[in-house]
């Protein structure tokens, strides 16, 4: 009991850290272009679930991990350009719309799943994506261990996160995506349309969505079940919010919840008697204080959850 | 009298559009998997009422459902979109497992208390997202779901710690309540409660909620807030009632489900609860009685659902699908006719100006 904090249990911690960050960091990523543009997508459980199942099946039968992860963002996309076009075209209330895309996505992902592989003994099996111990790097002591030893997936989702930092505060689309968001008749009226960059906003956010489902059951896992996402891409709106729609503070956010589980994991396993539900439940609490932070300085995009029409005043 | 009966047509029609839309949709799926949709949906009529357990059944998974939905409807009605049904139902069960465990007091008056304090809890746990919307603008979207995964850990904590029977083999859950203090069952060989009668009064008490000053206030802050604002009403404070009343009703659910059928605490008590509310309101068009219908008809879907699985093959999963895509036609419906109800009102006022 004295001695399990040693160097071992710490690097392990922090290793597993970083790769249980990854899925929530993607999908927060993906999440914050769908936010900044005004939209408000709750359905990412769902999408998630879905893009899971088909990274799966695409895998398992093409034999090629790749194709797995084309599938799940593809499927991923799909989803969220119904959920694009529910709040965008049809208008309808993004929370309820995000509410039934969560339901349709976990459904459709354990219908299909059963209707082509029926139920079986041992639920059917795919070879996961290996680590890549990154040349010289890996082998530092302790940091190469905890940095240097994933799979291609979880650097890149980092790379990613500064890739996105640059594209939203750097480009002219990320600034036409934050003007829709902020201000869409002033947008319009600069000749930026509306509707195609949230719609452009919203299927980025459900690539990086599938992208992050399709890592849960082929390179997390190696696996599906309907109930794998567990709630990650709820905790990624948190995430989100948390991060004030900043790609790099998402990093920080997600990581959070990734120590929180990772302890939480560790100390059930060699059972600490720490009620680790506390433990669990602090980023949950951490978020909401951070929402009323933000909220008392109306960082949220101005136009959040609100459809646009040129015809209303 | 044919006038009141043509407003019921003309408000259950359109739900009924949509459920058949969403089970014609379902028997596509069924054909599309290679089996019989007739089948399958005799299988599931079968499951939910071919014997009196069954038909008792789909009672009572509708009782929670029904408070639920009816809880999750007052905060609609005010646009506040309150999605952590789910929490609210599982403080609603451990303050009322606390109660009967811990307050040793006699039947009658444990009873008594422990649906006041599920009320209360339930309220409370609502009631913070109101205020923290009312004070801080925090987005109650995020706030109810952040607060249902607290409460949901906090469950788990308690019956993985303070609360656990020491005389339950360490599983995961709480002792199991007195005997005396459990609702009478109604039918032998059946689970339903005399609980479903809490249900009925409460559902008659929302009716008349809808006709009192408070509810009329609610409804009428949910049309935004200047014309709140003109009739005087303090919006902040409505929104902070409404999340309270929103919360305490799932509150009641989980009194309910704890004094008639759980009778203790276990893990994840409240299950997919808080969605399944959020479709019955809807569907039920945030309307008492048609919340009450819908409660009963996503609770034969449910009883049956399982049935049919074991039956035909089909999986249960239909039954979340038929719940999305009815979700998806309500408020493809709803947006539809709230621009066509704007229209309208422009084409009126360029009428007026030309």
């Amino acid at each position: 009991m004295d001695n399990i904090f040693t160097a071992t249990f710490f690097v392990s911690i922090f290793a597993s850290t970083i790769r249980l960050a990854t899925p929530i960091l993607l999908t927060a990523l993906g999440e914050i272009y769908t936010q900044r543009s005004g939209i408000l997508n709750l359905g990412l459980e769902g999408t998630m679930t879905m893009s899971a199942m088909a990274g799966f099946v695409c895998a398992y039968f093409s034999k090629n991990l790749f194709i797995g992860f084309l599938g799940g963002i593809i499927v991923g996309m799909i989803c969220s350009a119904f959920m694009a076009f529910l709040s965008i075209t049809v208008r309808a209330n993004q929370v309820i719309a995000g509410t039934a895309l969560t339901i349709l996505g976990i459904g459709f992902s354990s219908f299909i799943y059963r209707i082509i592989f029926g139920i079986q003994k041992l639920p059917p099996q795919v070879e996961s994506l290996t680590k890549f111990d990154i040349p010289l790097l890996s082998s530092i002591p302790y940091i190469g261990t905890i940095f240097f030893q994933h799979n291609l997936i979880v650097y890149l989702a980092y790379i990613l996160a500064v890739f996105s930092w640059i594209v939203l505060e750097k480009t002219t689309f990320g600034l036409n995506v934050k003007a829709v968001g902020e201000h869409p008749r002033a947008a319009d009226s600069k000749g930026i349309n509306v509707s195609k960059v949230r719609y452009t906003a919203v299927i980025i956010g459900g690539a990086f969505a599938g992208l992050s489902g399709a890592f849960m059951s082929i390179a997390y896992m190696n696996s599906f079940s309907d109930t794998m996402i567990a709630g990650r891409g709820f905790i990624a709106v948190a995430v989100v919010v948390f991060a004030r729609w900043n790609p790099l503070r998402a990093m920080v956010g997600s990581l959070l919840f990734g120590i929180a589980s990772a302890l939480q994991i560790r100390f059930q396993a060699i059972g600490v008697p720490i009620p680790n539900q506390f433990l669990l439940m602090l980023p949950y609490l951490v978020t909401i204080i951070a929402l009323i932070t933000v909220s008392k300085k109306a960082e949220f995009p101005s136009a959040y959850t609100k459809p646009y029409s040129r015809m209303e005043r | 009298m044919s006038k009141k009966i043509n407003k019921i047509i003309q408000a259950i029609f359109p739900a009924l559009l949509m459920v058949s839309g969403a089970l014609l949709t379902g028997a596509i799926l069924i054909i599309i998997s290679g089996n019989d949709p007739i089948a399958a949906y005799a299988a599931l009529l079968e499951g939910a009422f071919s014997n009196s357990y069954r038909i008792s059944e789909t009672f009572v998974k509708a009782i929670p459902l029904m408070l639920m939905a009816l809880g999750v409807s007052i905060a609609f009605k005010n646009q506040i979109w309150n999605i952590g049904a789910g929490g609210q139902f599982t403080i609603g069960t451990i303050l009322s497992v606390i109660v009967c465990l811990y307050f040793k007091l006699p039947p009658i008056p444990t009873i008594i208390l422990s649906f006041i304090f599920a009320f209360i809890g339930g309220a409370l746990w609502g009631g913070l997202a109101g205020w923290l919307k009312a004070r801080f603008n925090a987005n109650e979207v995020i706030t109810t779901l952040m607060l249902d995964y607290i409460a949901t850990y906090l469950l788990a904590y308690l019956v993985y710690g303070p609360m656990m029977d020491p005389n339950g083999f360490g599983y995961p859950q709480s002792a199991v309540i007195e005997k005396v203090l459990r609702l009478p069952k109604l039918i032998v060989g059946g689970r339903l409660h005399t609980g479903i009668f809490v249900a009925i009064a409460i559902l008659f008490l929302m009716l008349l909620f809808w006709r009192s000053t408070l509810g009329f206030k609610i409804e009428l802050a949910g049309q935004g807030n200047d014309v709140s604002r003109y009739a005087g009403i303090d919006n902040k404070k409505i929104i902070v009632i409404t999340m309270l009343l929103s919360g305490g009703l799932s509150g009641i659910a989980g009194w309910n489900e704890i004094h008639g059928i759980h009778l203790r605490l276990m893990t994840d008590l409240a299950g997919s609860y808080g969605s399944i509310a959020i479709v019955i309101a809807l569907l039920g068009n945030l309307n008492p009685l048609g919340i009450a219908i819908s409660a009963y008809f996503f609770s034969v879907l449910i009883v049956g659902g399982n049935t049919m699985q074991n039956l035909t093959g089909i999986p249960y999963s239909l039954v979340d699908i038929i719940q999305g895509l009815i979700v998806v036609f309500v408020i493809t419906r709803t947006a539809f006719r709230t621009e066509s109800i704007q229209t309208f009102f422009r084409k009126r006022r360029y009428q007026h100006n030309g």
